[in-house]
């Protein structure tokens, strides 16, 4: 990293860990409704992968130009930007490059990717594209964030893995603090 | 005199402690002198021998060391010191004259003149860099004695202490020796004149700077990095002469350093600053900030940040140390340095600014002038930025930094000792938050900004208090908020609630009153019901105190009477329910809080609520049987009202309160509820025993009667007949969970709290009751299941008091293993016995003992894990195994942690037990015996493939129905790698990242949440 693309970006105050606040329900059960085996074990029960849970796996990556920072806080994503379909198996993302001519983008773009790939169930097929008048070179960097074989060989290159590997730690380490229980 | 001869003889040839002790306990028994024993040793001392001599001279040095110094005359000391003085020069003798002069130096008979002596042959005979690494200790400690106790002789040596003293130290590397080097050195820069030698000195102390010693596993004197950071930065920052030579180490080292180099570069500076001096810092601020800015600004990590910020801080502190200046006045440094900050936050969105903020803060704890400075320029600086209309987009991050800012003020030292107040910018500030609550997205800093402003003290005054609440109040019902802003929201008002409740009487109180529905709100009206959730979310944090919560009980009181009155007008009564029961749970979990702070008040709301309460829910069953008066979760939350209320009673008014209770329950008495105005219904008899649509109200009850103490007597006439009927009440007539447990809950709490006045129970009536209902094969099964599991109950209540009996009676329950119909409940039984429970708790007056499970589990664990694994039969065998399972997730695993080798395999069956809440408990068992810290766990590596594959099944929503479970099994799986070694798991990870995929497509996202984590990890 060599040139910094934008030393001083804007900056988010984030929603807080918390996330989006549960719909309520008719009672006000407190503890009763998250013990173990309480009223919400029911394996009838399904809460399906919904946009704020895709969000929630993306939202503590790290931006490989400022690694204290989480693309949350760089606006960089945000919930309505992604979009899932459980009938067709589709999920959209659509990040936003902090400057028009950040070559960081491509980074960023894999790092959702790989992201994606590793906490997703495989019968999602993955979007990635920036969004639209966002980004110079936008058609190219779609392209290239779609196209399984640059992909690949993108991950192959060990030292752009390792710069992957760091920014995806902070969001790999949270396990459990964003359910909506 | 020949003993003496053979006592070291056989030391020269042995070198056994013993003779030395032997020695000592003659010369200090007065038997023999020194000179006997230096008579003794002549032919060693000056033997042509090397091996001789060395040996002759240590023997004298060990004895010295073991002797106390009274045995010596001064003349004794002298001629010691004298003597090993003269074998410095000799390299077999030098060791052992050094450990020699160690000890000698320390002895209250040691004089100066003897200190000049041996610091002047040390200086010419010892060459440090000849010698090892123990002599080398010997040195310096003999020097470190020296410098302590004859401080005033050695500076007669004048330069030639010193310069010998530079070439000793000079290249020591062995971190005990520099330890007490580095307190030497200490010494010497303070109390010396060390001016000719300012740059040697600094050479032996800064060439160690910073330190990178990593101790060694093995170390035997167990020195830390940080011992000799801290010593070394005591050299560093001893004298003021470093000054230059030294900032300009730190700003090399800042500029080309490893994080932990800059870490400890920043800490030295901000210790050796103000050593240094205003005049070194002025010269050096302008390089010093350059470096700093850099930390600040491009941080590499908080650590690093923070230690920066420090570091400026002592730059401003000393720079601006004493000087008392006008504003107008502040020059230099701090001026420039606070007009850049302020240059950076013109942009007050970007990220930068945070650090400009953060270093503005740090500038408030510097000096008064500093801080007065900084005020008057930041906050209209802010203030104006924020009336700016073309920064309105950015306005949520103008009041966010000014709220850093006040919130830093408030803490600030000099806000406390009443300087650097922000008193003359006061008006403007409360303004911009006023201004900022009503934005949503600058409410929350703004709230923190107005709660730092009002802990600052004498800062804001009662009449702009009650400004402050009512422009709170007019964004309180807002319900656009996020939890955390309205958890400031609330955390501000409940800490205004504490000191000036008026406010909030007067003005938030009404208004929410106001907002709470006199009728429940619709089930398909989401909006409504969240609103009065809140509302009820604030009353419960407001009003704690006592003059809010009595009129929390009148308004939330009369709100339930309404209710429970038009219950019966609609079909749909679920809602009304619902209702009151938030109602009531806000009034139990302030009380919780109120009982928790021994507020006194408390004891009064039995008349004032809890009796009320009684006669609200059995006038309102009385007349609309399986109305809302008997919802069971209504009754629970009513029942933790009563609970809290009844628990501070005193003893005599509890035992009141409850016999009128049991005659209420049992016998239709209805004189204990019948106060106040409103008669109970006419002609209805109350029989909760006998009416079964009734009979959910025996749950309040239990709430009165658990809260007895110990002291109350029983309150039956037939005590013993009474608890049996009551557990065949439990057995025959209960139609739920919640009578059931209710009534076996007071029995449990009975037998505990009075197991002496019912021997005939436990003796005759309990035997009588497992014959007739739990053994009895002739009872159906269900029956005998709730039997099993009354009589489990009794045994809980003398289990927890200790009591021995608990054990033979748990042998009962082994009977049953062979009995088809309920072996399985019987075994997990023992569990559910030994698992807590919140009846028998030392806050209910339960008597417990400390240990007793331990020891009941003890008792029963050998036999357990021995039939699991023995028995032939497999139904016993799986029964016991069943039971053991049930045993170990509910102890401590101090209880179990030995036996594990043997438990592994056991466990590992226990998951494929078919209920999935001992399966949970099993894989809790083993998450918490997996000791997280080593890499290298033999146990867990042995049944690594066993429990990846069981994990797994119970892991996938196809196979195991209960979230909880596959829950646990992840986190089983996610903690493994971490625990056993790569290779091991090595042939696993293919199937576990492919089975784990799986799971990421689990219906629930608790799962999903865990199985993204698990996967991960591996």
């Amino acid at each position: 990293m060599n040139e910094i693309y934008n030393p001083n970006p804007k900056i988010l105050k984030t929603a807080g860990k918390r996330g989006a606040r549960a719909p309520s329900d008719l009672w006000d059960l407190g503890e009763e409704r998250t013990g173990r085996f309480g009223l919400y074990d029911d394996p009838s029960v399904a809460d399906s992968i919904d946009q704020n849970e895709v969000f929630d796996l993306v939202r503590f990556i790290t931006d490989p130009e400022h690694k204290h920072m989480t693309l949350e806080e760089l606006m960089v994503v945000s919930a309505p930007q992604c979009s899932v379909s459980n009938e067709t198996n589709r999920v959209q993302i659509e990040f936003t490059p902090t400057v028009p001519h950040c070559g960081m983008s491509t980074v960023i773009g894999l790092t959702l990717r790989v992201r994606l790939l590793r906490a997703l169930p495989d019968r999602f097929k993955v979007d990635i594209r920036v969004k639209p008048g966002s980004h110079q070179s936008e058609n190219e960097l779609n392209k290239q964030l779609n196209d399984k074989e640059r992909v690949a060989a993108a991950l192959e290159n060990s030292a752009l893995l390792t710069v992957l590997e760091e920014c995806l730690e902070p969001a790999q380490n949270r396990v459990g603090r964003c359910t909506n229980q | 005199m020949e003993k003496m001869e053979r006592i070291i003889r056989t030391w020269v040839a042995t070198q056994q402690e013993a003779q030395i002790t032997e020695i000592v306990a003659e010369i200090s028994g007065g038997q023999i002198t020194l000179l006997n024993v230096v008579q003794g040793l002549g032919e060693y001392l000056t033997s042509d021998e090397d091996d001789m001599r060395s040996k002759g001279v240590s023997f004298l040095s060990a004895m010295l060391k073991k002797s106390s110094s009274d045995s010596f005359s001064r003349q004794a000391v002298r001629v010691l010191t004298t003597f090993y003085c003269g074998k410095l020069d000799d390299p077999e003798t030098i060791l052992p004259s050094l450990q020699g002069l160690a000890t000698l130096v320390a002895f209250p008979q040691f004089t100066s003149g003897d200190a000049l002596e041996v610091a002047k042959a040390i200086l010419a005979h010892v060459t440090m860099k000849a010698l090892t690494v123990h002599p080398r200790y010997a040195v310096f400690s003999i020097l470190d004695t020296l410098v302590s106790n004859h401080r005033e002789s050695l500076k007669t040596m004048g330069k030639d202490f010193l310069a010998g003293y530079l070439n000793i130290a000079d290249g020591e590397k062995d971190p005990r020796n520099l330890l007490l080097a580095f307190s030497i050195v200490r010494v010497l820069l303070i109390e010396f004149d060390i001016s000719s030698y300012v740059e040697s000195f600094f050479d032996i102390t800064f060439c160690y700077f910073p330190i990178t010693f990593r101790p060694p596993p093995d170390d035997p004197y167990g020195i830390t990095s940080d011992q000799l950071k801290e010593k070394l930065l005591g050299c560093l920052s001893a004298t003021p002469v470093f000054g230059q030579l030294g900032i300009d180490l730190f700003v090399e080292k800042l500029t080309a350093g490893s994080p932990v180099t800059k870490r400890d570069t920043l800490r030295a500076l901000q210790v050796c600053l103000p050593v240094y001096g205003s005049s070194t810092a002025e010269t050096n601020s302008k390089k010093l900030w350059n470096c700093l800015r850099l930390e600040i600004f491009q941080p590499v990590d908080v650590e690093t940040e923070d230690s920066a910020l420090s570091a400026t801080q002592a730059l401003v502190k000393t720079l601006y140390d004493g000087q008392d200046t006008q504003i107008d006045d502040v020059k230099g440094f701090a001026r420039t340095t606070t007009q850049e900050c302020l240059d950076i936050l013109k942009q007050p969105e970007k990220s930068q600014a945070r650090h400009a903020i953060k270093t503005i803060c740090t500038l408030l704890s510097t000096t008064s002038s500093v801080s007065r400075y900084v005020v008057a320029k930041a906050i209209p600086h802010l203030v104006g930025l924020f009336q700016n209309p073309e920064e309105i987009a950015n306005r949520d991050s103008i009041v966010s930094h000014l709220a850093d800012l006040t919130e830093a003020l408030r803490k600030s030292p000099l806000v406390v000792s009443g300087e650097g107040n922000l008193a003359s910018l006061k008006d403007e500030t409360l303004g911009v938050f006023v201004v900022a609550l009503k934005a949503f997205s600058s409410r929350r800093s703004a709230l923190r900004g107005l709660m730092s402003m009002i802990e600052t003290g004498g800062l804001i005054t009662d009449e702009e208090l009650g400004f402050i609440v009512h422009s709170v109040n007019e964004v309180i019902l807002d319900d656009e908020d996020d939890e955390e802003t309205s958890d400031t929201l609330v955390g501000l008002l409940t800490s205004l609630s504490a000191t000036s409740a008026q406010h909030i009487t007067d003005g938030t109180l009404p208004l929410l009153f106001i907002a709470l529905p006199d009728e429940a709100p619709n089930r398909d009206s989401p909006i409504e019901i969240s609103k009065y959730r809140r509302v009820l979310q604030l009353l419960e944090r407001l009003c704690v105190q006592p003059i809010l919560f009595e009129t929390l009980v009148i308004r939330l009181s009369a709100k339930l009477d309404i209710l429970f009155s038009r219950s019966g007008d609609t079909e749909d009564t679920e809602p009304i329910a619902a209702y009151a029961h938030s109602l009531l749970q806000t009034l139990s979990r302030v009380l919780v809080v109120k009982v928790e702070a021994e507020h006194v008040d408390v004891p009064k709301y039995l008349e004032l609520l809890a009796i009320p309460l009684y006669k609200l829910f059995v006038s309102s069953a009385l007349k609309r049987p399986g109305g809302i008066a008997t919802n069971e979760r209504l009754l629970v939350a009513a029942g933790k009202v009563v609970s809290s209320v009844v628990r501070v009673l005193p003893t005599r008014r509890q035992e009141e309160f409850v016999k009128g209770l049991f005659a209420l329950y049992w016998n239709g008495v209805t004189d204990v509820i019948d106060i106040g105005h409103n008669k109970l219904p006419e002609g209805g008899r109350f029989t909760p025993f006998e009416s079964p649509p009734l009979a959910n109200l025996v749950s309040l009850l239990a709430a009165a009667a658990l809260q007895l103490r110990q002291e109350v007597p029983l309150l039956w006439d037939d005590p013993n007949d009474r608890l049996k009927c009551v557990l065949v009440w439990s057995v025959n007539e209960a139609q739920n969970e919640l009578q059931r447990d209710s009534m076996l809950h007071i029995v449990a709490s009975t037998v505990n709290k009075r197991v002496g006045d019912l021997r005939p129970f436990l003796d005759e009536k309990l035997p009588e009751f497992w014959e007739e209902y739990v053994k009895n094969k002739e009872v159906p099964a269900a029956a005998r299941k709730n039997a099993l599991n009354a009589w489990l109950w009794v045994v809980k209540g003398v289990l927890t008091r200790g009591d021995p009996r608990a054990l033979s009676l748990t042998e009962n329950v082994f009977d049953l293993f062979s009995d088809e119909a309920i072996n399985w409940d019987a075994a997990s039984s023992i569990g559910k016995i030994a698992a807590p429970t919140e009846v028998l708790t030392k806050t209910n007056y339960a008597a417990t003992k400390f240990l007793a499970i331990q020891k009941f589990t003890n008792g029963l664990l050998p036999r357990l894990m021995k039939n699991a694994q023995g028995s032939t039969d497999p139904a016993v065998q799986t029964a016991h195994l069943f039971g053991l399972s049930s045993l170990i997730r509910v102890i401590h695993k101090a209880t179990y942690a030995h036996e594990m080798p043997a438990l592994m395999p056991l466990l590992l069956r226990g998951l494929n037990l078919p209920d999935n809440e001992i399966r949970a408990g099993v894989i809790d068992t083993l998450i918490t015996t997996t000791d997280p810290s080593s890499k290298d766990n033999e146990l867990v590596s042995k049944y690594a493939s066993s429990l990846v594959s069981v994990m797994l099944k119970n892991a996938k929503a196809k196979d195991m129905p209960s979230s909880a479970v596959r829950v646990a099994a992840l986190r089983y799986i996610s903690i493994l790698p971490s625990v056993v070694r790569y290779d091991v798991l090595h042939p696993q990870k293919a199937t576990v990242i492919r089975e784990l995929s799986a799971c990421l497509d689990d219906p629930r996202r608790v799962v999903r949440d865990e199985a993204v984590y698990a996967r991960t990890k591996w």
